[in-house]
């Protein structure tokens, strides 16, 4: 059976596929970024709160991560893109802001898969 | 700091340019401080790579602002390194013992590196129309 670290990760990416497609859908239906998306977006930021606290973990045990900084990198890097481009987009609720919001759940998906191969 | 007060595809364009800032730009410092032996060229142009995604990311800004200037230079400037750095990877690969950002056209990273200044051009010619 994977870690837990591992099966947080899975849920994290695929949590974040799903926030990106319906972002999508919400942009090509030209529609104002609904308000659903946001709470979506934090909802999964959540989920890599909790996979950062878990990924911290990896320090206390024996299985330490290949690379030290690599590994942090992501993993504050999880943490901190979200709201980043929340802000970006903050008062901002047309079309192209849900676009961004598209990119940046990939880019945190991404992170994930990256931290997993780090770890 | 001062945001583009209107949205539109810059939104998305920034977005993407501040992604790769960060990425390119804590990858070549990682490198360079933790294998710096093992391909020096190849990480020294991933830090150029994250300088020029930063000040893309500034260009488009202040693009969406009206001052079209710096855009019109930046993004021809970002499209010639990652062609070059792309060939050079391609046709001098033992000048690349390890992958930079711009290797292989941006392979690694899905090749949003070279779609991302077209990109940019694009739209800067729709908002210089404007």
């Amino acid at each position: 059976m994977p870690s837990l670290s591992t099966q947080v990760t899975w849920i994290v990416v695929g949590y974040a596929v799903l926030v990106a497609v319906l972002a999508v859908v919400a942009a090509v239906r030209g529609h104002e970024r609904p308000s659903w998306l946001d709470q979506m977006v934090w909802m999964l930021e959540v989920l890599l709160v909790v996979r950062a606290l878990i990924g911290l973990g990896a320090f206390s045990g024996d299985d330490k991560p290949a690379s030290t900084s690599t590994y942090v990198g992501y993993l504050v890097a999880s943490v901190c893109v979200l709201p980043i481009a929340m802000r970006s987009i903050e008062g901002d609720r047309a079309v192209w802001s849900s676009v961004v919001v598209a990119v940046v759940a990939v880019a945190v998906g991404v992170i994930a898969v990256r931290l997993e191969m780090t770890a | 700091m001062t945001t583009p007060p209107r949205s539109g595809p810059h939104k998305a364009l920034l977005a993407f340019y501040a992604l790769f800032t960060l990425a390119a730009g804590a990858r070549a410092v990682v490198q360079l401080i933790t294998q710096y032996d093992e391909a020096p060229v190849a990480y020294w142009l991933s830090l150029a790579a994250a300088v020029t995604y930063a000040l893309g990311w500034y260009a488009i800004r202040e693009a969406s602002a009206g001052n079209t200037g710096f855009a019109s230079v930046m993004l021809w400037i970002e499209l010639a390194g990652v062609l070059t750095v792309g060939t050079l990877s391609l046709v001098r690969s033992d000048w690349f013992p390890d992958a930079s950002v711009w290797s292989d056209f941006g392979i690694g990273y899905g090749f949003v590196p070279l779609a991302l200044p077209i990109a940019g051009l694009v739209w800067l010619r729709h908002e210089k129309r404007r």
